[in-house]
């Protein structure tokens, strides 16, 4: 019995009617899993797929569409890796170095992790975005609500390798991470990143707590008189749940939060897809969002995934766009550490 | 040990066993937690597969069960908890306030008018509005009115009372109280039904949207005393749809929401509300998405064929993950279109949510409060072999309460739980009963002196009618001794004053002239009953439905017409006679055609419940079919199951086993039949008061399909399920289902394959999971609870491969077989050790014993039922009964409970002391009989038979013969008396004689009579 549940699959066809990549492409869930399960044979959809966690949800027969994309694509090898494979090089060069750098000794038993938007700053930059500010708003947020975290140094979390396929990468990346962790001596590991969290959460065993920032940002205190918009990360919402969270911190501190057309469980994908598959189909996704998001009227549109923030920007700041969105896109970390310090 | 029963749930489940065990001399109870029994079924419109009207069958079971002497009512009652043990139950019933003596009202419907609170209907499903006094439905029993105290404004407010002032009979009573009581009975029987799933869990579907609606809106839309009278509308404007989808298994199938079942009914509802909508409005675009249509009941294949070619119904295999309301409050939904890989959209203006069986709230409290052990499904558990017998010895279960299931099948359970609460208690049967007394009747004098009583029915018929003007008329007719008017003629104090006048005027004829004879003459009968006076010198005339509620607005016409009705009525009257049911001995004793599972079980419980049984089996062992299984579908061994049968049998000392025999010859009549069984070689005479057709059926043999025959590796399903009962060393097993059948030859679906193929699968997945098993199918058909077999085969690895009938698969040398995969639109070739036929059971050799008892075949030879939805085990001849796969192919639990109805059925013929025929029957004039044996051929019944006489006419003596009519058998009906040709026959009560006379009067008071373009206009 495989633990996706993909032989439960009765091929009754919702899981390809709700699919985002569908509304872009042809492709078809239901037909990968029946290609897979019946046949052993790969299909091209199971690399196009965005992972978004969407079909899972409604499925009637409870299959694992997300273990089932992650154990279809072990080993093999990707369609096309966006930004010409560096973050994949990054990472798997990093997974043959020896340990971590050491961490900063404090009492804290909080620790913090910025995760990769040091190298996102570093290769993207037509993205136009800064997003070492996601790091030093976290740092400014948390301060004011009284923790002192430990900035933790640690390799990349490996989400990306996990959903490429490259589950070697990602074992060596979690195994020095791991160890890392615990020699660390933290109870709690916040992070900023979406994804970071779902992996150490989720594709780790740590045994220690692992939190997302916007889970801690309803008591700052700050008086905020602005429209905003959320778009829930794939990461954050539908593969961990958290919905509630990024909204209490946008609303507790006096924002008026305009949803979306579809928002929460029924969020649209960004369609970064692990930075695979950089296309017309993507970009389609890009436009999609962020149409619903200058439907709202808003005029930030707010986020917690650094991919999705990069992915919204890229497509905002291109040259010579024909659509123009009159949009702010920030980190909620950004968004209200500003707040905080135009408040001062 | 009582000799009485509780049942619990008054839908048609609990109406049947209550009806069977009440006729099988015990007192019964039957429970229902809403004002009137009835059930959902009172809610359709029509029955599939035949398109029968719902209410017109189950109408006459609602009344019958409102007068039966030995059953209570307890309707608008919950029952609490239940205590005890077999044998001696203390059930706690609250009788919930009704805020209405049931006793004084006369369900006139007078409070409803005038109530001045509306609130939402729930027989409408919601779609219309009631009154906050009500009577659920035109058909209720009983019929009165209840008080919904959560709506009424003097209940909740203390203002208001308007109801209280306008009743008649003054039977409103605001300080009505819960009144809790404890029956003592020997048994109970759950038919708490099932909860129709709520579509609002399912927020994608948008029942929030006024036309995103459930099956059972939909049904009510359809129906004539739905809240549009038939007509299919919108909710949100009014308009006529276009188009219109449904959406299958919405609360079924789904895992995900906790509801693993297949809801069993769902695909044949929503193909008849199509095939009804597409009848009301041929233009009308319907559509039915959904996963696999499981169409596998008798007739239900055929059904969905015509569905599609007939009536044009589009089916599409793919299940569409929402309903898009768009800016302009439009539905649409997007899907896979499996045939062209697109995605889809389309526009609905109307969409219908089939929604699935929840198990009721009943069944849960229930079962918690007395510790009735619960399925993985929330049903009632029981077993194959014992599929009516709760957790709890002496409690018992039937219909969807046990598990989704249709009506006939939820029949067929129903009589089969009175048959087990029946067999426990078969020591104490007739001791809870009353009989009643009567005086004797008076000597009829020559001359008729007529009572006419003429009915205001609250306003009913007073309002329209001018009654004193008709009890006027009516006085000044011949042979009227007495008339008068009466506010409410079948209010109780009016029964004291008809046979007050009855004894004061010397009357010997009684007309009331008031409503339906279907409902109410019983009752009058039984008032000039007890008045001294014959019953059938009673005639009710219909001045309500045939007058004042369809003439409403001629109100002087009206009246005009009612005064010929009641001239006709006692016209008629004066010429009745009395007639008097014959009680006729019967022979205690039943036979049982066929030692299956099915036979075994029938002569059981005959025999449990105390009376001899001959049990006829061709073969030389008893066994049938079950000899050939290896496993159940439920993992156990049928040895087991075989073993404990056989030895029942053997215990019994009620029944005689005859092997190696054969009926050869039958004669006689309900209670009273002669046959001669030949047992090797040996002829020996059997009587019997009544019998049991399980005759069994068949396995289909594939010859020349596939290369069976041919080919050593190509077998049939049930070779396969004999094999592995060693094992198989095969390590590719590729089955093929639907191998003949649902085709041109045989069309209809086998039923049981789909279940034997996933078992099988399964077993070989068990034993070696390396061995591949591929099944091509083209529905599964895992219907109900089984649902979860499938679930478990795939779970296992058994790999299910869509093919279509257009494209068959291939066998080559017995084994590659290749399919056209029609999920993958592309050829598969399967390299196959062993290739298996899944093939359906046919007829046995029916033809024979259908001969013997006259009783009818279906077109593909297996028996053919009395009514395919309310009586599944009966035959339309008396006496006669059937179970098994002699009726249809089924799964053994469905043979075993038909096999208990069929048995319980029986009980009610075999329990009596004597059989009273109907006194209204035909009679042949034997002077003027000429012998031409048109009365045999036309009677339904099989009453009239031919004997041989001597005629002497004066110089010229012949023989001839004669006809003459068995009383015992003949239910009045008339076609023999109308198909005479020689006028020899007269149906009593409806003669010639009295039916003209009738029609005479009325001729006499026509004034005139006018034909114009599209009416004929009688002015009397």
């Amino acid at each position: 019995m495989l633990n996706s549940k993909a032989q439960s699959c009765y091929q009754c066809g919702k899981c390809t009617s709700i699919c985002p990549m569908r509304r872009v492409s042809k492709t078809s869930p239901r037909n990968s899993i029946y290609n897979s399960n019946i046949y052993g044979l790969e299909t091209k959809d199971i690399w196009t797929c965005l992972t978004c966690g969407l079909c899972p949800q409604e499925c009637p027969q409870q299959v694992d569409f997300l273990s089932f994309i992650k154990q279809e694509r072990e080993g093999k090898t990707p369609l096309d890796i966006a930004h010409l494979g560096v973050f994949t090089e990054l990472a798997e060069l990093s997974s043959r170095l020896n340990g971590n750098t050491k961490m900063e000794k404090t009492d804290s038993k909080y620790g913090f992790f910025p995760g990769c938007v040091d190298s996102l700053s570093l290769f993207l930059h037509d993205v136009k975005t800064d997003f070492g500010e996601i790091t030093t708003s976290s740092l400014k947020l948390l301060d004011k609500i009284g923790i002192k975290p430990r900035m933790v140094q640690m390799k990349c979390c490996g989400h990306d390798m996990l959903w490429q396929g490259k589950k070697d990468v990602f074992d060596r990346l979690k195994n020095d991470n791991t160890k890392y962790l615990k020699e660390s001596g933290i109870d709690t590991l916040i992070t900023s990143c979406a994804e970071c969290y779902r992996t150490l959460s989720k594709d780790y065993d740590l045994g220690i707590k692992v939190v997302h920032i916007s889970e801690l940002m309803d008591k700052l205190g700050l008086k905020i008189n602005s429209e905003v918009t959320y778009h829930d990360p794939c990461r954050l919402g539908r593969h961990m749940g958290v919905y509630d969270a990024p909204r209490r911190a946008l609303t507790a501190n006096g924002a008026k939060l305009k949803e979306m057309e579809h928002s929460k469980e029924n969020a649209l994908c960004c369609g970064v897809s692990s930075f695979m598959n950089c296309n017309e189909q993507t970009k389609a996704l890009r436009i999609a969002r962020m149409d619903e998001a200058a439907a709202t009227g808003a005029k930030t549109l707010i986020t917690t995934c650094s991919k999705c923030l990069a992915h919204f920007n890229c497509l905002k700041n291109e040259k010579d766009t024909a659509k123009k969105y009159d949009l702010d896109v920030v980190d909620l970390t950004v968004f209200l550490a500003r707040q905080l310090e135009a408040g001062k | 040990m009582k000799g009485s029963v509780a049942v619990v749930g008054g839908g048609i489940a609990g109406i049947q066993a209550a009806l069977d065990l009440a006729d099988s001399g015990f007192k019964t109870y039957l429970i229902e937690s809403r004002p009137s029994i009835g059930g959902v079924m009172s809610q359709l419109d029509k029955t599939f597969p035949t398109n029968d009207c719902a209410m017109c069958i189950l109408s006459p079971k609602l009344v019958e069960t409102g007068r039966h002497p030995n059953i209570e009512l307890l309707s608008y009652s919950d029952v609490k908890s239940i205590s005890g043990k077999a044998g001696d139950f203390k059930v706690k019933v609250v009788k919930k306030a009704r805020y209405v003596d049931d006793a004084k009202c006369t369900g006139c419907g007078t409070c409803t008018e005038k109530c001045p609170t509306k609130v939402l209907d729930e027989y409408n499903a919601g779609m219309s509005k009631r009154k906050a006094i009500y009577i659920p439905f035109a058909q209720a029993i009983p019929r009165v009115a209840t008080i919904d105290a959560a709506k009424c404004m003097y209940l909740t407010k203390g203002k208001c009372g308007v109801c209280k002032k306008v009743c008649g009979p003054k039977a409103v009573d605001y300080e009505q109280k819960d009144k809790e009581i404890e029956l003592d009975v020997g048994s109970v029987i759950l038919a708490t039904g099932f909860k129709p799933f709520d579509p609002s869990a399912l927020s994608q579907y948008r029942f929030d949207h006024p036309d995103v609606i459930t099956s059972l809106q939909f049904e009510r839309l359809l129906s004539a005393s739905g809240p549009t009278q038939g007509h299919v509308t919108k909710q949100s404007d009014g308009k006529v749809p276009q188009k219109v989808a449904f959406i299958q298994c919405v609360g079924s199938r789904n895992p995900r929401i906790d509801r693993k079942h297949c809801s069993s009914v769902c695909c044949m509802y929503a193909t008849k509300e199509s095939i009804i909508a597409k009848e009301h409005d041929p233009e009308l675009d319907i559509t039915i998405f959904h996963i696999d249509i499981r169409a596998f009941g008798k007739n239900f294949e055929e059904f969905y064929n015509r569905a599609q070619k007939e009536y044009g119904i589009k089916y599409i295999n793919s299940r569409p993950p929402e309903v898009i309301v768009d800016a302009k409050n439009s539905l649409s939904m997007k899907y896979e279109d499996f045939n062209s890989g697109e995605l889809k959209t389309e526009n609905y203006d109307l969409i219908v949510l089939s929604i699935g069986l929840d198990p009721s709230d009943s069944t849960q409290g229930i079962a918690r409060s007395s510790g009735i052990a619960l399925d993985d499904f929330g049903n009632i558990a029981t077993s194959i072999a014992n599929p009516v017998e709760t957790s709890v010895p002496g409690i018992y279960v039937c219909g969807v309460a046990q598990g989704p299931k249709d009506i006939p099948d939820t029949v067929a359970q129903a009589s089969a739980a009175a048959s087990k609460a029946a067999s426990l208690l078969s020591k104490e049967r007739g001791t809870q009963i009353k009989e009643r007394k009567f005086p004797e009747e008076k000597k009829l004098s020559p001359d008729p002196r007529v009572g006419v009583f003429v009915c205001h029915c609250g306003i009913n018929i007073g309002s329209v009618v001018n009654v004193p003007n008709v009890v006027e008329y009516a006085k000044t007719l011949p042979y009227v001794a007495h008339a008068q008017e009466m506010l409410y003629a079948c209010s109780s104090d009016s029964q004291v004053t008809i046979k007050e006048a009855i004894a004061k005027n010397n009357l010997n004829r009684v007309v009331v002239a008031s409503c339906t004879p279907r409902t109410h003459e019983p009752l009058f009968q039984n008032t000039c009953r007890e008045a001294g006076l014959n019953p059938y010198l009673f005639e009710l005339a219909n001045i309500r439905e045939h007058c004042s509620w369809v003439h409403m607005k001629e109100k002087e016409k009206a009246t005009a017409k009612a005064k010929g009705i009641v001239q006709m009525a006692v016209a008629k009257s004066a010429l009745f006679q009395p007639l008097y049911k014959q009680q006729v001995s019967l022979i205690n004793k039943a036979l049982v055609l066929g030692g299956g599972v099915a036979g075994m079980t029938a002569a059981l419980d005959i025999a449990e419940n105390g009376y001899n049984v001959t049990l006829v089996e061709k073969e030389k062992e008893l066994g049938g079919m079950l000899r050939e299984m290896t496993e159940l579908y439920n993992g156990k061994k049928p040895e087991e199951v075989l073993k404990g049968l056989l030895r029942k049998v053997s215990e019994n000392k009620n029944i005689t086993v005859l092997n190696e025999a054969k009926l050869e010859k039958v004669e006689g009549y309900l209670g009273n039949f002669k046959g001669i069984v030949n047992a090797r070689g040996k002829e020996i005479p059997v009587d019997f008061g009544a019998a049991v057709i399980a005759t069994g059926a068949r396995n289909f043999e594939p010859a020349g399909l596939f290369g069976y025959g041919k080919d050593s590796n190509v077998i049939t399903q049930a070779q396969l399920e004999k094999m592995l009962g060693k094992g198989t060393s095969a390590n590719t097993i590729t089955m093929i289902q639907c191998v003949g059948a649902r085709n041109k030859e045989r069309e209809y679906c086998g039923r049981t394959c789909c279940t034997d193929a996933v078992k099988n699968a399964i077993r070989i997945k068990k034993a070696n999971s390396k061995a591949s098993v591929y099944v091509l199918y083209r529905d599964m058909r895992t219907y109900g609870v089984n649902e979860k077999l499938y679930e478990n085969a795939r779970d296992l690895g058994v790999i299910f491969i869509k093919y279509d009938v257009e494209r068959q698969p291939i066998v080559q040398n017995g084994s590659v077989v290749t399919v056209h995969d029609s999920m993958l639109n592309e050829d598969i070739e399967i390299a196959s050790d062993l290739v298996v036929l899944s093939t359906p059971l046919v007829a046995g050799e029916n033809e024979e014993i259908n001969q013997l008892f006259k009783i009818p075949l279906d077109k593909n030879k297996f028996f053919l039922e009395a009514h395919p939805k309310l009586r599944p085990v009966d035959f339309a001849t008396d006496g006669v009964f059937l179970c098994g796969s002699a009726q249809a192919p089924k799964l053994m639990d469905e043979a075993i409970s038909q096999a208990s109805a069929a048995a319980s059925r029986a009980c009610t013929i075999l329990s009596r002391e004597f059989i009273e025929t109907e006194g209204a029957v035909s009679v042949v004039n034997e002077a003027k009989c000429i012998g031409c044996g048109t009365c045999v051929t036309m009677c339904p019944y099989n009453a009239p038979s031919l004997y041989d006489a001597t005629v002497k006419a004066e110089e010229v003596t012949y023989t001839t013969k004669k006809s003459k009519i068995n009383p015992a058998a003949c239910k009045g009906c008339g076609s023999c008396a109308a198909a005479c040709p020689a006028g020899a026959i007269i149906a009593q009560h409806f003669s010639s004689k009295e039916i003209g006379e009738a029609i005479d009067a009325f001729d006499k008071g026509v004034k005139s009579i006018s034909i114009g373009k599209d009416m004929v206009e009688v002015t009397v």
